[in-house]
């Protein structure tokens, strides 16, 4: 089922705006239940130490505080360690970690043991009268250095440091290669990064001694993921466990997975009696926050004479943390999975090698694996457009996926109009008339140029079975439930979090397009998993407005039918020729015959007689559990403009286009906010953010002086097209639109710096950029 | 993180301020530095002593030299038209000093007792030969600015003096100046920034200044350069040379933003740039 016109597809303001600007959202630090205490977690300062004493006995005597506890104190309180829900390397070694390191700490800012004082301060007084005698042991940073013959070994139950591996193979490689006009090769390096959310991550949990509850508010983008997280670690079925989730200041994944910092403030609060509140603080967010991207990825491609790209294997190393996040080595297997991008290549075999050092663990962050995969995949095709003399436009359309559904290594694209989407970009690059700028800035001696890059994007995250066979350990479908109450007005209750991107918004206008009633008629309610409906995985992966959206609608829908068929029994018509507009059901032609919504909810909740027929129920409430059969694939061009200044290596973007096609839009307002936050982030990702430590294993970047995030500076003006090519086999046709943004940007930066740059031959295969490495890559062109 | 405890004493009186830093107590300006410092717990005094509602404040020309409060927001410095008119280089470099909302509550005098090598503040102070006024227990003194930084983040004031204001000898009414500033976002603290003050007769450079922020441990004035330059036409061999000569002036370090090398190069690139935009070529 596709829709057009309507509330659906509508530029309209989001609703949640009003209190989020004015100061009327209540976030995690704004809970303070009665009695509440506030917690402080001691943090390692080495990268690899064993810890030979830990003392708490001063800090259990200072004022103030009302528990302590050390990792063992929490291994001896929880069921199982940490889980791990994505198997992606069958039999391979799995990380044990608890809340807090037990023996070892493993990273600097590992947390060891936990205080809950009366407040924060108090809290981090005690933490410096904890008596700690460490024995630093040598740590490994580098990928080189944990593959490394003579390793310190992390876990000292492994043979090495390799953490898992993985294949994601499809065709015949062997014949490709041999029978290759060209190879190239390349090595590439993608910095440690990771979402920085403008709020950082907090639990206030309060357990009920008596009864065994856990009632933990929690900013989390999964809330269904961490009840059920909670019941397995905690040993609780998951009826004792609600997760309840206040407003949210940013998300990027790095709010879903389920962290140690919650099981410590549950166990704190079981211990002191008292509600216990952990926010983490900007400072130890720096470690306490799962990392991301940092990747080496070695490959090699085959290709003919016409730019056909024939075969690509390699291998990708995920450069992990020293314990698994929740997820595991999945976003390094995501970058294997969709290496090859919007291309039909034929063959392919990737090896994905997950490693472990001395890093805080390693999880989710917008765009998953898929940075570094376009990153790869449009540097391919640049390198082979630039290696035979061919237009790089060209490249990429002769290997274009043209027909749908395709089967890729991994995944199955649905549908997809690639080349018309290229076009639409170089059309907004040339209306916007870039070349000329280009040429005039040559001419004056300054270095500009323009960089494209075409991504495809895996949303709509589902189905099930399938992600289940594919190792995870979660569901992929989404419950909603639609409402209309005795005034005739509509909520919609959903899984999904609302964390700043409008979701509330876009379910709202679904459910409004699909009973036909004004938008302001229906609230959105969610984040408490007592009464919200099931979401599998969570507010991620694209996939909210897409598989929550096509739940949302499905049930308005059938809410729609049954109004109708209550309308239809008070004028004795039939259905069929009935229409609801603007909340008032009228017989088709005939003026004046007319029942408002309200009046049929009156009567299906507080005055049946008369109204609702015989056989149907009273209420007005349907319930839609929905399951797509497949991922939906969205797909889009970035351009970039940029100039470099070939005395400093400095880059700046000059301008910023975007074509995109996210299938169905429900709001093109909020899709335009989703893509330009993601350019934001792939524009720190491209030339600004890195997770930098020292030789020794030291971490350098602690705030934000030393990691840098995108500011309205460096942010250039956004132009965005869209196109619609719905998604055929999800009711709305609606595909994800979350992570666009983020994907391609760090390829077409890169682009437009090595066309500024032509003169020189600079190569981009790392990122971040930053002036002095890109200054050193310009002396030795100008060298050459 | 959460300021380990301290007590809070506001100062009435320039005396009482002075008389709680010989207890130990560290100064609060705008809090634009120390707040964070405490916050981290990386500074722990017993006491802050906040000083921002002392009279100290104000920009105003006398005879030949600016007198700047030292608790004179930066912001209003910015923006004044004293500065602006007596020295425009201060005037444009105060436009690079963090972003506008620190510039509200951050003070002239907090920038130069912070005494962060990379600050814009104390280069251009070194640049322009002005002179701190400290008061202590004993009463006042004067310290040049090329005395008066030690460090980073030290300076000649002892614990128990406090910064009351600066004097800044005013540049010839010919004078030209000229800043190039390399940051990674705008408005962040400098990699490396020139600032310079030229003064030209029939095209000759008869007086030149030259101070670098973010490329040694402290401020530096790079004499030999400025020496270079003086009786000397800005040809391209002349700017050449005294960028290379500023460079030698560095003593710079590596840090996770620019290796040691790069802020040496970078102060070559900027001299040149500085040097030009002051005399307009």
């Amino acid at each position: 089922m596709t829709v057009a016109g309507g509330v659906i597809g509508a530029r309209v303001s989001r609703a949640e705006d009003v209190r989020l600007l004015t100061g009327r959202a209540v976030f995690i630090d704004d809970l303070r239940p009665p009695g509440v205490l506030e917690a402080a977690i001691l943090r390692s300062p080495h990268p690899h130490a064993r810890i030979v004493r830990l003392d708490t006995t001063a800090a259990a005597a200072h004022p103030g505080v009302f528990a302590v506890v050390t990792g063992a104190d929490v291994k001896s309180l929880v069921r199982r360690p940490q889980p791990l829900i994505w198997r992606l390397a069958p039999g391979g070694p799995e990380t044990v970690a608890y809340p807090l390191a037990v023996d070892k700490v493993l990273y600097t800012g590992h947390g060891l043991a936990a205080v809950a004082a009366v407040d924060r301060a108090t809290a981090e007084d005690a933490l410096e009268l904890i008596d700690v005698e460490y024995e630093p042991l040598p740590a490994v940073t580098t990928l080189e250095q944990a593959l490394a013959p003579d390793a310190p070994r992390l876990h000292e139950d492994w043979p090495d440091n390799v953490a898992g591996r993985a294949v994601v193979a499809q065709g015949d490689v062997e014949a490709a290669f041999a029978g290759a006009d060209v190879v190239l090769r390349e090595t590439f390096r993608f910095a440690r990064q990771w979402g920085a959310s403008l709020e950082t991550r907090g639990v206030v949990a309060t357990w009920d001694p008596f009864t065994s509850h856990l009632d933990a508010w929690v900013n989390t983008q999964s809330p269904h993921l961490i009840r059920e997280l909670f019941a397995e670690v905690l040993g609780l079925s998951v009826d004792k466990v609600r997760v309840r989730v206040p407003d949210i200041g940013g998300g990027f994944g790095s709010k879903s997975g389920f962290y140690g910092d919650q099981v410590v403030a549950a166990v704190l609060s079981r211990v002191s009696g008292r509600p216990v509140k952990f926010l983490e603080d900007r400072r130890e967010s720096f470690v306490a926050t799962v990392h991301a991207r940092e990747q080496r990825i070695d490959v090699e491609v085959a290709a003919r004479t016409d730019g056909t790209i024939t075969g690509l294997r390699g291998t990708v190393h995920g450069v992990l943390g020293a314990n698994f996040s929740t997820v595991g080595l999945s976003p390094c297997w995501t970058t294997a999975a969709i290496m090859t991008g919007p291309y039909a290549i034929p063959a392919v075999e990737l090896d994905v090698v997950g490693v472990v050092t001395n890093k805080p663990p390693y999880g989710a962050y917008r765009g998953y694996g898929l940075p570094k995969a376009n990153f790869v995949h449009e540097h391919v095709v640049e390198a082979l457009a630039r290696h035979l003399g061919l237009d790089p436009h060209e490249v990429r359309r002769r290997n274009f996926v043209t027909e749908f559904p395709y089967q890729s290594p991994v995944f199955v694209y649905d549908s997809g109009r690639y080349a018309e989407c290229l076009d639409l970009c170089r059309d907004a690059v040339r209306r916007a008339g870039w070349a000329d700028r280009v040429a005039r800035a040559r001419a004056e001696g300054a270095h500009m140029g323009i960089g494209y890059a075409f991504h495809n994007e895996v949303s709509a995250f589902a189905p099930s079975r399938i992600v289940n066979m594919s190792g995870l350990d979660h569901s992929g479908f989404d419950e909603a439930a639609v409402r209309i109450d005795s005034s005739g007005r509509v909520t919609v209750h959903t899984g999904q979090t609302s964390m700043g991107q409008g979701i509330h918004t876009a379910l709202a206008q679904v459910a409004a397009h699909a009973l036909d009633v004004p938008l302001d008629h229906v609230t959105v309610v969610s984040g408490d998993t007592d009464s919200a409906p099931y979401t599998g995985y969570g507010t991620a992966a694209s996939r909210a407005a897409a598989v929550g959206g096509a739940a949302v609608l499905n049930a308005a829908t059938r809410l729609r039918a049954k109004v109708l068929r209550i309308a239809a029994h008070v004028f004795e018509a039939s259905p069929d020729d009935l229409e609801i507009s603007d909340g008032v059901v009228s017989v088709k032609g005939v003026p004046g015959r007319s029942v408002t919504l309200a009046a049929i909810g009156d009567a299906a909740y507080r005055r049946p007689h008369g109204v609702l027929p015989d056989d149907e129920e009273p209420t007005l409430h349907e319930r839609e559990v929905y399951d797509p059969v497949n991922v939906a694939t969205a797909f889009g061009c970035t351009a970039v403009l940029a100039s470099v200044d070939v005395e400093t290596g400095a880059v700046e973007l000059l301008g910023y286009l975007i074509a995109h096609d996210c299938g169905t839009m429900i709001n093109p307002m909020i899709v335009e906010g989703q893509l330009q936050g993601g350019a934001a982030q792939a524009i720190g990702g491209a030339l600004y953010e890195r997770l930098a430590y020292d030789a020794s294993g030291e971490a350098l970047t602690r705030s934000f002086a030393e990691y840098l995030l995108p500011t309205a500076g460096v942010v250039p003006p956004f132009g965005i097209n869209h196109m619609e090519t719905p998604a055929d086999h999800i009711p709305g046709g609606f595909k994800g639109a979350g992570e666009a943004g983020v994907i391609g940007g760090g390829a077409a930066i890169a682009h437009a710096v090595e066309d500024a740059l032509a003169e020189f031959g600079v190569r981009i295969t790392s990122l971040p950029i930053t002036p002095p490495d890109l200054l050193a890559a310009i002396r030795a062109g100008a060298e050459r | 993180m959460k300021a380990a405890r301290f007590d809070y004493v506001r100062a009435t009186t320039v005396d009482v301020a002075v008389d709680a830093l010989a207890r130990g107590a560290v100064a609060l300006a705008g809090g634009q530095s120390l707040v964070p410092l405490l916050n981290a717990r990386s500074r722990r005094p017993e006491v802050v002593v906040d000083v921002s509602r002392l009279p100290l404040t104000g920009v105003e020309q006398d005879g030949s030299t600016l007198v700047l409060g030292a608790l004179t927001r930066l912001r209003a410095a910015e923006t004044s038209p004293v500065v602006r008119r007596a020295v425009p280089l201060l005037a444009e470099a105060l436009t690079h000093v963090g972003h506008v909302s620190v510039r509200n509550r951050g003070t002239v005098g907090g920038s130069v007792a912070h005494a962060d090598p990379a600050a814009e503040l104390p280069a251009v102070f070194l640049a322009l030969d002005a002179v701190f006024t400290a008061r202590g227990p004993g009463g006042t003194r004067e310290v040049d600015a090329r005395d008066f930084f030690l460090g980073p983040y030290r300076t000649a004031l002892a614990p128990d003096e406090l910064l009351t204001d600066i004097r800044v000898p005013l540049p010839p009414p010919t004078a030209r100046h000229g800043l190039a500033e390399l940051s990674r976002r705008p408005n962040d603290l400098a990699i490396t920034a020139v600032f310079t003050s030229v003064t030209l007769t029939d095209r000759v450079v008869t007086e030149a200044r030259i101070a670098v922020a973010g490329a040694a441990p402290t401020p530096i004035r790079a004499h030999a350069a400025e020496e270079l330059l003086r009786g000397q036409a800005l040809t391209p061999e002349v700017l050449a040379g005294v960028a290379d000569a500023a460079a030698d002036a560095t003593d710079p370090v590596d840090d996770v933003h620019a290796p040691a090398a790069y802020r040496r190069d970078m102060t070559a690139v900027l001299t040149r740039r500085a040097l030009r935009q002051a005399v307009g070529g």
